[in-house]
């Protein structure tokens, strides 16, 4: 029953070492397509360096450092998107390839426009799917409809996450990464944000994973979730044993 | 298969000699002085093995090595990136030449009083451009020296383009080259701990990290820009006024670019991450452009080849990479 069809991603005994200190050890998890997977984790627990491992960016970071003389950064295992090992793919392929990241703090161009920025998420997509992606996304956020014209660096911080969210939905992801989507919001705009996600899901059949550090909003839409900590995952199970696990509960729920 | 990945350690010695076992013996005590002392030694032998060629060649090294350790130190530990290195110069080589031309003083007392007073007219001319970062500054810096020289040539200053003839000259000989060379090692030498171990240094570079915290720790912070400035210029004026006394002779060609973009070039080859890569830098380029003499302005092309390679691939630059692996050792470890 389990083929390898049913899982969008497959990261397999992965291992990232930041010069001598480990950030992910022997991580190994699987995204189930068209499902919401929760990656949970306090600071430092590796949420980030994984996300960057799967969109690619690591490889960038690891470039960047070689020149700099900097901290080396390795990598072992496997990061398997659709059956394919893509671990030595450039993240801008991989972005072609469908695997989207709306990374952590947003992120977004601080000098554009909402609509700019939109059109920039939009670079790879044909006309038609720029239309289509534009008027969904329209209506996931009707709150960017008035904003449209304003820099984005003006933009107030839940607004920009989900212009954030919404630039990575114009790229044509077929695998929505979100690092951190809820990162500094208000409570109200969190349960909007985690409804919007879940719409995501429901109406486009995009296969998402997201990490969090506060699990309390996310934990309703999820249907799977993984709990990290320094660099491992302690934890794995659906969304409704996690709930009923105390040590979750103490940890990432705060009761 | 055992996976290997290659393990990235510090020497045992440099541990040591971090903390207070660092006087316990001689062996810590030369991991630390060890490299300024053999620099300083290598620095002070050197004339003395070198044909009188390139003993002059050595001068003009000493100048730029100067104005290269100027412009790392304001670059790289205060975050002011200053093209001035003409400026300082020309103001310097200017008060100098002046105050023996008109005056008849005896360079004796006219190098100091050059190096200090245009460093202050340096830091004064800069006192606007202070509140701004990056590259503002530079062009800022790089509009002066231009704008001097124009000044200069229209209204006959200074004799116009004629210059200042007949000033006094050093002796011939290898003294000049000490005299450069161990005011060159006591800027290092203040220099490195001023930005090491002093706590004004340490303020400098948080002057580079985030303007708003060090106002916000109420520590005035134009006012530390001013005293980074004036070191900076300080050195690059002594090295106009003794590149006055070297030539006898002062004209408009002190206030040239060259100045202002070799010290950047030397800084980005030695390296970002100490006092020192800028002295390495300036050893490297200016005897390579001296001994490319011979294809005339066709040297620039050369500068701009080095520059971009180390830009682009080698950012880390030559001493940052001595350093780390006189720091650490690496070997392979298992997975």
């Amino acid at each position: 029953m389990s083929s390898n069809d049913d899982y969008m991603l497959e990261v397999n005994d992965l291992l990232v070492y930041y010069e001598n200190a480990i950030a992910i050890n022997n991580v190994s998890l699987k995204c189930q397509k068209a499902r919401i997977t929760g990656v949970f984790g306090a600071n430092s627990a590796g949420k980030s360096t994984l996300m960057h491992s799967i969109s690619g960016l690591i490889l960038d970071m690891k470039e960047k450092e070689m020149r700099k003389g900097g901290e080396r950064i390795t990598w072992y295992g496997e990061v398997k998107y659709n059956g394919k090992d893509i671990i030595d793919v450039k993240p801008s392929d991989r972005a072609g390839m469908g695997l989207v990241l709306s990374p952590e703090r947003r992120q977004v161009f601080p000098e554009s426009t909402a609509m700019e920025n939109l059109k920039i998420g939009s670079y790879l997509a044909t006309k038609e799917q720029t239309k289509k992606s534009l008027e969904f996304v329209f209506k996931l956020f009707p709150e960017l409809v008035n904003m449209k014209k304003r820099e984005a660096g003006f933009l107030s911080g839940g607004e920009q996450q989900m212009l954030a969210i919404a630039r990575a939905l114009m790229a044509q992801p077929k695998l929505l990464l979100l690092d951190e989507p809820l990162l500094g919001l208000a409570p109200s705009v969190e349960s909007r944000l985690a409804q919007a996600i879940k719409d995501i899901k429901d109406e486009t059949n995009i296969t998402i994973m997201l990490s969090e550090q506060y699990a309390r909003p996310v934990f309703p839409v999820i249907d799977y979730g993984y709990v990290m900590e320094n660099g491992s995952i302690v934890l794995e199970g659906t969304s409704e044993e996690l709930m009923n696990n105390p040590d979750v509960l103490g940890a990432y729920f705060g009761m | 298969m055992q996976e290997l990945r290659k393990e990235r350690l510090d020497r045992g010695v440099k541990v040591r000699s971090e903390s207070i076992y660092a006087i316990s013996s001689l062996k810590e005590i030369m991991f630390i002085i060890g490299p300024g002392l053999l620099l300083a030694a290598l620095l002070l032998i050197l004339p003395l093995f070198v044909s009188s060629y390139w003993q002059g060649v050595l001068k003009i090294t000493g100048v730029y090595v100067l104005l290269a350790i100027g412009f790392g130190f304001l670059a790289n530990y205060v975050g002011l990136v200053s093209l001035g290195g003409a400026l300082f110069v020309g103001v310097g080589g200017y008060l100098s030449g002046g105050l023996n031309y008109f005056f008849d003083l005896p360079m004796i007392v006219t190098i100091p009083i050059a190096a200090v007073g245009g460093a202050l007219i340096c830091t004064i001319l800069l006192l606007p451009a202070l509140p701004l970062r990056g590259v503002y500054f530079a062009i800022v810096t790089l509009v002066y020296p231009m704008a001097l020289s124009r000044i200069i040539v229209a209204t006959g200053a200074f004799r116009g383009t004629d210059g200042l003839p007949g000033l006094e000259r050093f002796p011939v000989g290898i003294g000049p080259i000490y005299l450069i060379f161990i005011v060159i090692l006591i800027c290092l030498y203040l220099l490195s701990r001023l930005v090491n171990y002093e706590d004004f240094g340490l303020v400098l570079r948080g002057v580079k990290d985030n303007e708003l915290s060090i106002k916000a720790s109420a520590l005035h912070l134009t006012w530390y820009k001013i005293q980074a400035v004036f070191i900076a210029a300080f050195m690059g004026c002594f090295a106009g006024a003794y590149l006055t006394h070297l030539y006898g002779w002062v004209g408009t060609s002190l206030l040239a670019q060259d100045f202002s973009i070799l010290p950047v070039a030397a800084a980005v080859v030695g390296g970002p991450g100490t006092i020192f890569g800028p002295l390495v830098g300036a050893f490297i380029l200016v005897p390579i452009s001296e001994a490319m003499r011979d294809y005339g302005t066709l040297r620039i092309v050369f500068y701009a080849i080095i520059l971009v390679i180390f830009v682009v691939f080698w950012t880390e630059g030559i001493l940052d990479y001595l350093k780390r692996k006189y720091e650490q050792f690496e070997h392979w470890v298992e997975m």
